[in-house]
């Protein structure tokens, strides 16, 4: 019992850290005024979503594409109900997910090989974490992409 | 219906303006090709053949075996959502019969770009690589150490978006400026681990619309358009890396957060 309280306890506070960069990242967009609130709510949800997933242990980049792709879902229903196309909602939600620290850390070693000669070490950071934030983007967009590419093939979705 | 030669050439042009618009403010190229085949329809024309390039559209538009071709150059305006939202709504209603020819290019004309309050694009972009540094494991320290250097680079970053300076630039300049600011986080040792904020700090400037759209362009068959987007999002993130690195050479640390 106390296990799952602090489980729900970080979900929460995972999911109120992450409507804010969906938010922050949707108005640097320009998403409409009234479609914020849409945006913070998928945000909330597919990072804590992908939070909880991972617990349970799931491999990040499984769990990434299960929640982009529901994400991607709820985005259809939203676009069809308002008459508006899907990245307004979609890609803001996702930017939480953006595998940043892994891009980061892959750069940095790159430039330290650059400077401090090579080294096995230094190529398995670069490697490792380079691979990681390939298979992450790739997941993120391939889920947002999924209701278009199974469903509507073709045919607009508004 | 008939249509005349001239009407023909004004369906057409109202068609590769809302094209423009769409393309100019960062739509995915099947909306861009789907509405402006719609919207071309929609008021008369037999079929509307499109290319979508990175720069330019090129359109067709056909009625009883007459064609009629036009060019529009498209330079980047910077994403806006807004936009795109509305250019959407006007090619419904055409598609409705709500609106005609003359009423749909005065809507398309009349279509400017929303923008957010630039100070609670500040505040929210601060808040928000703050948000970064807790996932990343940071304490309160380094959350505000970030708070304040990416609210400083996106105003740096706005400044210099305002002048129309090249967008590898103030990538660049504003990943240098959020980079130098916590690195003095990291010398005078503020917090737990000050390197987490050295990462979550420029994560503002991660080309995240242009690598979204890269793949599902290609995704969905539009590989020019594809490659185009994610070269031109790789170039940002290299430029971004180059501000980093000319910042960590200046104040002489290195940026590792393990």
């Amino acid at each position: 019992m106390d296990d799952f309280l602090t489980i729900i306890n970080l979900f929460l506070i995972d999911a109120w850290f992450a409507w804010i960069p969906a938010v922050g990242f949707a108005m640097v967009f320009n998403v409409p005024r009234n479609m914020l609130i849409y945006c913070a709510v998928a945000g909330a949800f597919a990072h804590s979503g992908r939070f909880l997933l991972m617990h349970f242990g799931m491999p990040i980049e499984w769990a990434t594409l299960l929640v982009s792709t529901s994400v991607g879902f709820i985005g259809l229903y939203w676009s069809r109900k308002h008459i508006i196309p899907r990245p307004v909602f979609t890609v803001a939600s996702i930017i939480p997910m953006i595998p940043g620290s892994y891009a980061f850390n892959a750069m940095i070693g790159l430039m330290e090989i650059n400077t401090g000669g090579y080294s096995l070490e230094l190529m398995q950071v670069v490697m490792e974490n380079g691979l990681r934030t390939l298979f992450i983007l790739t997941a993120l967009s391939f889920g947002l992409a999924l209701p278009s590419i199974l469903i509507y093939r073709g045919r607009p979705i508004v | 219906m008939m249509l005349s030669e001239e009407a023909q050439t004004e369906i057409t042009r109202v068609a590769v303006l809302a094209g423009q618009l769409l393309h100019q403010h960062g739509a995915e190229s099947r909306l861009i090709e789907q509405t402006t085949q719609r919207l071309g329809v929609a008021l008369g024309a037999e079929q509307i053949e499109l290319s979508v390039t990175p720069d330019s559209i090129v359109i067709t538009s056909l009625f009883n075996g007459r064609c009629v071709t036009t060019t529009r150059r498209c330079y980047d305006r910077g994403i806006n959502m807004q936009m795109v939202c509305d250019v959407q709504r006007i090619c419904v209603m055409a598609e409705k019969q709500l609106l005609d020819v003359s009423q749909v290019k005065k809507r398309l004309k009349r279509l400017v770009p929303y923008k957010h309050n630039r100070w609670l694009v500040v505040l929210m972009i601060g808040f928000s690589c703050g948000s970064f540094s807790h996932f990343f494991g940071g304490d309160t320290a380094v959350y505000w150490t970030t708070f304040i250097a990416s609210s400083l680079a996106m105003i740096l970053r706005q400044e210099l978006a305002h002048r129309h300076h090249n967008p590898f630039v103030i990538f660049a300049s504003a990943a240098f400026v959020a980079t130098l600011i916590t690195s003095l986080g990291v010398i005078y040792e503020v917090g737990e681990k000050p390197q987490i904020a050295m990462a979550a700090s420029v994560l503002l400037l991660v080309p995240g619309f242009p690598l979204i759209n890269a793949v599902s362009d290609m995704l969905k068959g539009h590989i020019n358009m594809g490659i185009a987007r994610w070269v031109f999002a790789t170039l940002l993130a290299i430029s971004v890396s180059i501000g980093i690195v000319a910042a960590i050479s200046v104040t002489g640390l290195s940026g590792w957060t393990h």
